[in-house]
């Protein structure tokens, strides 16, 4: 299954993806384009990844989880432009009781945010845009650190 | 006189814009490590400095910078990833 894709984001699809007779508890996040970040007011947010390496960071991501949690889980995440009020990732955890799906649903939007060779570039009102990649400098010249 | 390889860089996010390309063909002495390949990119990439972060990686498998390239190898400078 891939982890990647250029079209809109389906939670629906996402919860069918982990649903099991014995699992009664569900946690699901969705990162979402906001209009500001740092006061500067934002209208997309592109990404890009290294495909071949996301893929298989984001598998390994999710197999830690099924391990660590017992939980079945899902991940997938949008390359492209992403526009306002669009998700850019959907993560979620089922489990027989909630606490693990709440730690699992967790652990997997963390990892793959730290871990993912995937990158975002901020589209600005004014025009501008800028990859957020912890290079020194970014298209006009002020320092930003990824996060 | 050295034995040279021949590698492929991958670049994303600011480097490939200042690179003006997704990938940039390099000509290297033999035993070059992944982490020295920064300092033999175009002048507009190395002008964007190297985050302490940065990961690299050889035919598409995680590596260290001190792990030797070889003759063929696709190395990829995997910048601080912001994704999410």
């Amino acid at each position: 299954m891939s982890h990647l894709t250029r079209t809109p984001l389906d939670p629906s699809a996402a919860l069918l993806a982990i649903s099991r007779p014995e699992h009664g508890g569900t946690a699901m996040f969705l990162g979402t384009t906001r209009a500001e970040t740092q006061l500067r007011e934002v209208t997309a947010i592109e990404y890009a990844a290294h495909d071949d390496l996301a893929e298989a960071e984001i598998g390994r991501v999710l197999d830690e989880a099924r391990d660590r949690f017992g939980v079945e889980a899902f991940a997938r995440h949008r390359l492209g432009v992403v526009a306002l009020l669009e998700q850019s990732v959907i993560v979620a955890a089922s489990a027989p009781h909630r606490a693990e799906a709440f730690e699992a649903c967790r652990f997997l939007i963390d990892e793959i945010k730290r871990r993912a060779p995937i990158w975002k570039r901020m589209h600005y009102a004014d025009g501008d845009t800028e990859w957020i990649d912890g290079t020194a400098h970014q298209n006009d010249g002020r320092p930003v650190s990824a996060g | 006189m050295p034995e040279e390889i021949t590698v492929m860089v991958r670049l994303f996010a600011s480097m490939k814009d200042a690179a003006g390309a997704d990938r940039v063909e390099l000509k290297l002495a033999a035993g070059t490590p992944a982490g020295a390949v920064w300092g033999h990119l175009p002048e507009a990439v190395q002008e964007l400095g190297l985050p302490r972060a940065t990961r690299f990686a050889i035919n598409q498998q995680w590596t260290l910078p001190g792990a030797v390239l070889r003759h063929g190898d696709e190395v990829a400078l995997i910048l601080p990833v912001s994704g999410g």
